[in-house]
């Protein structure tokens, strides 16, 4: 028998259910589409590392809502990024998503034009708190970016999320290291560059960036890096699971502090389905089997059995 | 005496008597969450008014803690839901310590579901729970299709007798049975409740299935075989409460695919006292409040001032014109 888990505290209490207008809908990467949605409720509140469930509201197919984290938000719809941009919650009015063309949910998604209407709820999740460090190392795999850029923001002081009152640590610079399969699936790259992040970029086939994998840009920054402080350095990650995984272990090797963004198939995003489950273990090394979606997605990378 | 100026309004319409009974069971309304969908309740308060809600199933609890099964967990198939979940929970004595102290302040009537591996553990629970403050009814999980034993416990009419009987005689809380889809006979498994002193029977489980990814060659689901759920089934539930009804007077909670106010009131019209929403909540958290909402205009539409003015007010013989239907759901709702 195992020991039975302690009672669940992240519930979505703050999260709020709207119908949203689409305001914009564009192509940013193959297969990869960049959209933005016009809900003050959600984007005053949403915190890095957040994430919402969007739905085609009236279709029974698909059926339901799937979860896509909070890109970056806006204040006014026709804005860009831009450094410098911290708008009070009160002001802040738009949430970008990016997500890649997969099944029937997101292939019925990239036919909506700006003016259709989206169900959504959020935000959910307990979203990334970073320590106090010099160096914060953002590692992404395939989609995984858009959990780590608003993140990045603010850890470098260029951007606020949430209440104005909060207080996030900065760090005194940001590496973003990218990994995907080739090129083509790099989308809005600059937004990370403008923001002041030094990003670097990994694919398999060697057709942008590094070839290899993000694993490989790790051990390149080890190498003009010191690692004899790893305390200093701080890694947040999101990706596919076995990169996640090979992340996990090149920091536990290291004693870099490392949290991870799961993704795991949601289907309410609130805590009520227990469909979203990972296996994580407890202070006394026993697992057990957490919502990701109210009790993360973001975990550190110590406590998940891989 | 009176305002020139106050425009002369119609007399006000009374507000429906949306109250029910389920045997001893009453309830203030029949919009219920069903079991495996509303987490334990704590979970919804962002999105639900509990207090205006029929009543809440929390999660199936079982006797000891269980992790449930392996990921994946559920996949969506054709306007349905694919789960097979496990019954993963952390046993009575936590849900007694961690959630019933919250949900019986919460408002709504609290029932609360258990699944015993075998009949001699549902007694041994509902033992347990007699007695216990802030319990309206017991929802005996005899149909859970992804653990084994309940399964076999929910497809035999003597041994649904046995479990429900067993429980009677244990506890004087009201006692519901929810049955499975997935026998060759519903009837025969109703009567079974019936005869073992059910004050209702909840109709239905999850319908067994599997999906396949025929790429990598692998059933989608970790544990192969799971319940579907959602719009997909709700014929199949219906068709149960139809029968069911037809058969016996025990009476019914519908409980399939439910996610409009039509849906709630085929239900009803066809014999179900009272109605769970289950996967809806997964599709809009506010689903239950939106129900309930919708739920007094449907009974005016229908000309019924109560609850009992509609439910199993099906008119059985086949082939009737649906203008006819309506005319004469009308005219027995003048009648009564």
């Amino acid at each position: 028998m195992h020991t039975p888990s302690p009672p669940v505290v992240c519930y979505a209490d703050a999260a709020r259910c709207i119908v949203a207008d689409i305001v914009s809908h564009r192509l940013v990467a193959e297969n990869t589409y960049r959209l933005r949605i016009d809900c003050p409720e959600i984007a005053a509140s949403a915190l890095p590392g957040q994430f919402v469930m969007l739905r085609i509201p009236e279709r029974v197919d698909p059926l339901l809502a799937r979860p896509l984290a909070v890109y970056d938000t806006f204040t006014a719809a026709d804005t860009e990024p831009s450094n410098g941009d911290t708008p009070t919650e009160a002001r802040r009015r738009y949430a970008d998503f990016i997500y890649t063309v997969q099944g029937k949910f997101t292939t019925a998604l990239k036919e909506l034009a700006p003016g259709a209407q989206l169900l959504v709820w959020g935000p959910l999740g307990n979203g990334f708190s970073v320590p106090t460090v010099d160096h914060l190392l953002l590692v992404a795999g395939g989609i995984g970016q858009t959990a780590l850029l608003a993140l990045g923001r603010e850890c470098l002081g260029n951007k606020l999320y949430g209440s104005s009152l909060r207080s996030v640590p900065r760090a005194k610079r940001v590496t973003f290291c990218w990994g995907a399969r080739h090129g083509g699936l790099f989308g809005d790259v600059t937004d990370f560059r403008d923001a002041g992040m030094d990003v670097r970029l990994a694919t398999l086939d060697g057709s942008v960036g590094h070839r290899g994998t993000v694993v490989d840009l790790l051990d390149e920054l080890a190498q003009t890096e010191d690692l004899l402080h790893p305390q200093s350095i701080h890694i947040a990650c999101c990706g596919p699971e076995g990169m996640m995984a090979a992340v996990a272990r090149w920091s536990a090797a290291r004693k870099i502090s490392c949290d991870v963004s799961l993704e795991a198939p949601m289907a309410c995003g609130i805590g009520i389905c227990f469909t979203c489950v990972a296996k994580i273990r407890d202070a006394f090394g026993e697992w057990d089997y957490r919502r990701t979606c109210i009790e993360g997605p973001v975990f550190n990378a110590m406590a998940i059995d891989w | 005496m009176s305002n020139p100026n106050k425009p002369l309004l119609p007399p006000p319409v009374p507000a429906p008597d949306l109250s029910v009974s389920l045997g001893r069971l009453r309830l203030p309304n029949p919009i219920l969450v069903a079991s495996g969908t509303f987490g334990y309740g704590r979970e919804m308060v962002g999105f639900v008014a509990l207090d205006r809600l029929g009543g809440i199933v929390p999660k199936t609890i079982t006797q000891l803690p269980r992790r449930g099964n392996v990921p994946w967990r559920t996949v969506e198939t054709s306007a349905g839901l694919l789960n097979s979940i496990g019954l993963d929970n952390d046993g009575i004595e936590a849900f007694l310590k961690n959630q019933l102290p919250w949900l019986k302040q919460c408002g709504a009537p609290v029932i609360v579901s258990i699944a015993g591996a075998t009949q001699p553990e549902f007694v041994q629970m509902a033992d347990q729970l007699e007695g216990v403050p802030g319990i309206a009814a017991l929802e005996l999980n005899i149909s859970c299709p992804n653990v084994s034993h309940g399964i076999d416990l929910g497809t035999d009419p003597e041994m649904c007798r046995r479990v429900v009987a067993g429980v009677r005689g244990v506890t004087k809380i009201p006692v519901i049975a929810k049955l499975t889809p997935n026998v060759t006979d519903i009837v025969a498994i109703a009567k079974g409740a019936q005869d073992g002193g059910a004050d209702a029977i909840t109709l239905i489980n999850t319908c067994q299935g599997i999906a396949v990814d025929w790429r990598r060659r692998r059933p989608m689901l970790g544990n192969v075989i799971g319940g579907l759920s959602g719009p997909a089934i709700k014929p199949i539930a219906l068709r149960c409460v139809y029968q069911v009804r037809q058969a016996l007077d025990i009476p019914i909670v519908g409980v399939g695919g439910i996610l409009s106010i039509d849906d709630c009131m085929e239900f009803f019209v066809t014999g179900a006292s009272a109605v769970q929403i289950g996967t809806a909540n997964f599709a809009d958290p506010r689903a239950s409040m939106n129900l309930l909402a919708a739920l007094p205009g449907a009974l005016a539409e229908m000309n019924a001032t109560r609850m009992t003015d509609l439910i199993g007010s099906l008119m059985a013989g086949a082939g009737a014109p649906a203008g006819e239907l309506q005319k004469a759901a009308g005219n027995q709702t003048h009648a009564s």
